[in-house]
């Protein structure tokens, strides 16, 4: 029982330091990460942005729809601003397939790319600021730029971050390793929208079967105390 | 008390109420159990919530496009994600449970006579949990799930002769869209069948149970609060494993739709498949394969007739230490099946001989050696 | 229980504050545990969702009106004239001596009381209501006839004449803002 009680309290401690995490770029740290991680929604709508203005030229995101941005923070009315924008509604998916061939390398939807790399929004930043020259002796296919994060070297994608190629609402300075830490952050959020609601009620549901042991194995005790 | 007067009115027109409450009332149980012998009640309890929230996914699930329905479900359907991880992790508890519960019943040699029919149903429970986990875990569309049903089919396919009759009969030849739909309803039957394996195993070791009479309890009030205190640690656990570690009861490839291009290295089968797995693995062609499984079944339901000290033979240290030594041959059989040890080919094929050697050898040995 | 005491005798303490505790905390725990399991049955997101539609109400005219496909139903909405407002509005159609009374403030949006938002199916055959455009047949209360029967509504949607006894129904819907409401 007071390895219980040590459990919760230790969860608590992580849960408030984790809730005063600031999202910072180094080291690199994601608020959605940990077993007590939230979404950075200010982060996310940040990425959506970019993800918006950079990444729907290539890349489809066909799980996750209009109405699925209230989670993220916007209003009813803006979602459906959104929509309209694109010429959908509340229910169209962000970004349909994509049939995009770019020499014999499609694009994948990023609706769960998150999950689908190991490392998640760690890989996304990486794989988004890790182009660079290639090293010499590495020879590039035809159409292939050089990423260090990227399995074999070389991908198909080109580089398309940069400073300044979104323009935030809220301020925040556009740098090309901000911009790439948003659109992870946003596309953990796409891979996985029930984060935020899994953390939360697992919290009050770990701290409410911990009561329920506790009782149920002291009324059980007692019960059998009378045993004659 | 009106109660009562309640009470026999129903029991007077549905007497099996009568008979309900006077088994529950009966003293027939051993006094102190430990909380180990609760875990079939635990497991039948997961059998039906597995049941409940199978039927859900029931509903949303498509066998045509199962990645997607399973996507949806995840993101579209209210709680869907909530109702998944009651599935999952429910599948993660039985099978602990079983493991657990099949572990102890060799340690305490539970299998022997009277009993011997409980340890049957044991060992049957194992069988179908393996068999309707595996199918679940296809049934997700995911990359890994889809290479082990395309590897479980071509299997099928070369096997020939009456194992591959049977195998094509179950997958419906080689691994199609429509393959999904027929497992669907055999993971659903096979699922539900598990309470009934579970019924049958509380029956006969209650016929089996010998409890001194004098010294007997009844299942109200104690067994009930013991029952309940362990149902509620369970559910503590099962909240840790569900909201903090969604991940334990999958593996990550299966995060990849079925039918990419590149099929996922070392895709791998969740943890409660890794022993069977491995115990398959080490065997270069189906029919091999095909045979030490039914090998190794057989061997799992002979163990009665395999221990030699007969119906009063004391419980010895070296068949003690012998099991202990088999479940952590079981848990590397499952770790190289991983891949997570160094050399797993050759530890997988040392630890398959341990356990048929265990079996076969070691058990009639050491239990006749002791038993003297 | 013939013998309710037979199996424990020293006492009744068995049924204490804490078996008690036990046993509710057990019960809200297996409520809270099978109510997603229900709640799974609702409507889901796209279901909801195919359930919504959002439509530009900016573009009707005065006296006329739109009708969109919503769920299956044509839904049609009308911009009232000041005249039909101030009629209604002052009662000078007085809502107990119609067929199916209701009046004004039942059949408009408070916020928005120039739209009357209803399903254009005559309540009586459903076939669907002509009259919104002024050019066509509006019968003599300047609202809808049914082409089948002959049953009349007027502007709000209220059954005027037969065969036809109820108003037309009303869907769900939320003004987004001035120029938008969704349905459902
Ligand atoms: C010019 C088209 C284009 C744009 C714009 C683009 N991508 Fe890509 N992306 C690709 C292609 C092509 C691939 C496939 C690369 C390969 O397989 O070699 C790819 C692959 C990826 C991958 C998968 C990498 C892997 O490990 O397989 C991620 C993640 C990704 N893109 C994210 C983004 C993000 C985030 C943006 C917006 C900031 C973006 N992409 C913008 C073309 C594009």
């Amino acid at each position: 029982m007071r390895r219980v009680f040590a459990l919760t309290a230790i969860l608590t401690i992580l849960g408030i330091a984790n809730a005063h995490a600031e999202d910072t770029l180094s080291p690199l740290h994601f608020q959605s990460q940990g077993p007590l991680g939230t979404i950075d929604k200010a982060a996310a709508q940040r990425g959506y942005e970019v993800y918006k203005s950079v990444c729907a030229g290539c890349h489809s995101l066909g799980k996750v729809h209009y109405r699925d941005l209230e989670a993220l923070g916007l209003t009813p009315a803006q979602a459906a601003g959104e929509a309209l924008a694109a010429g959908g509604t509340l229910n169209s998916p962000i970004k349909g397939a994509a049939p995009l061939n770019m020499g014999g390398a499609i694009p994948p939807d990023l609706s769960s790319i998150a999950a689908q790399r190991p490392g998640g929004p760690n890989y996304i930043y990486n794989y988004l600021t890790g182009f660079g020259p290639a090293p010499a002796g590495v020879t590039l296919l035809p159409g292939h730029n050089y990423n260090a994060a990227f399995p074999g070297g070389q991908t198909a994608m080109p580089d398309v971050l940069h400073d300044g190629a979104v323009t935030y609402q809220d301020g925040v300075q556009p740098t090309k390793a901000q911009e790439a830490a948003d659109v992870a952050e946003f596309l953990a959020w796409a891979a996985d929208p029930n984060l935020d609601a899994r953390h939360q009620i697992g919290f009050r549901a770990i701290i409410f079967f911990a009561f329920l042991t506790i009782i149920a194995v002291a009324s059980k005790r007692k019960v059998w105390r009378t045993q004659a | 008390m009106t109660a009562q007067t309640n009470q026999s009115w129903a029991a007077s027109r549905l007497p099996c109420l009568a008979s309900l409450c006077a088994c529950l009332n009966a003293r027939t149980m051993a006094p102190g159990g430990s909380y180990f012998a609760a875990f079939p009640f635990l497991i039948a309890v997961l059998a039906a919530f597995l049941s409940l929230s199978g039927i859900v996914l029931a509903v949303f699930y498509n066998p045509w496009h199962a990645f997607a329905s399973v996507q949806f479900i995840n993101r579209d359907v209210n709680q869907g994600w909530l109702i998944r991880t009651y599935h999952a992790t429910g599948t993660t508890l039985i099978f602990a449970l079983a493991y657990l519960h099949l572990f102890r019943s060799i340690l305490i040699r539970a299998y022997r006579a009277p009993a011997e029919f409980s340890w049957l149903m044991s060992v049957k429970l194992l069988l179908v949990l393996l068999l309707t986990g595996w199918l679940g875990f296809v049934l997700t569309g995911g990359a890994a799930g889809h290479l082990s049903l395309v590897n479980a089919a071509n299997a099928a396919l070369s096997l020939g002769g009456l194992p591959g009759a049977v195998g094509l009969w179950f997958l419906g030849g080689p691994a199609g869209q429509g393959t999904l739909a027929r497992l669907e309803v055999f993971h659903a039957l096979l699922g539900i069948s598990l309470l009934l394996v579970v019924w049958a195993y509380f029956a006969s070791r209650k016929a089996a149970a010998q409890v001194e009479p004098a010294k007997a309890v009844a299942f109200y009030p104690y067994y009930l609060a013991q029952y309940f205190a362990a149902l509620a640690v369970l559910a503590f656990i099962f909240v840790l494993l569900g909201f903090y570690a969604p991940g334990v009861s999958g593996v990550a490839a299966n995060h990849i739709p079925a039918g990419g291009l590149a099929l996922p290295l070392g895709a791998g089968v969740p943890w409660y498949l890794a022993p069977a797995a491995g115990l398959l693995g080490v065997f270069p062609t189906a029919k091999l394969a095909v045979a030490a499984a039914i090998v190794a079944v057989v061997l799992l339901y002979a163990l009665p007739w395999l221990d030699r000290s007969g119906p009063d033979g004391a419980k010895g240290k070296v068949y003690c230490f012998f099991t202990w030594v088999l479940a952590l041959d079981v848990l590397g059989l499952g770790l190289a099946a991983a891949g997570v040890l160094p050399f797993s080919p050759v530890l997988a094929v040392l630890f398959t001989g341990w356990f048929f050697f265990h079996f076969l050898v070691l058990t009639p040995v050491v239990t006749a050696m002791e038993a003297k | 229980m013939a013998e309710p005491t037979a199996s424990h005798a020293p006492g009744e303490s068995r049924r204490d504050f804490l078996t008690i505790l036990a046993a509710a905390t057990g019960a809200v725990a297996a409520g809270a545990i099978l109510w997603p399991v229900v709640d799974a049955l609702n409507p889901d997101q796209a279901a909801e969702g195919t359930g919504q539609l959002i439509v530009n109400v900016s573009d009707i005219a005065e006296n006329t009106a739109k009708t969109v496909q919503w769920g299956g139903l044509p839904v049609t909405i009308r911009r009232l004239s000041a005249a039909d407002i101030a009629a209604n509005q002052d009662e000078l159609v007085v809502p107990s001596t119609l067929p199916a009374p209701a009046d004004f403030a039942s059949r408009v949006n408070a916020g928005y009381p120039s739209f009357v938002v209803v399903v254009g199916l005559n309540t009586a055959t459903p076939c669907a209501l002509e009259g919104d455009s002024p050019s066509e047949p509006r019968g003599d209360y300047n609202g809808w006839v049914c082409p089948c029967d002959g049953s009349q509504y007027d502007p709000l949607g209220r059954v005027r004449k037969g065969p036809a006894k109820r108003n037309l129904a009303i869907p769900r819907y939320t003004f987004i803002n001035p120029s938008q409401i969704r349905l459902g």
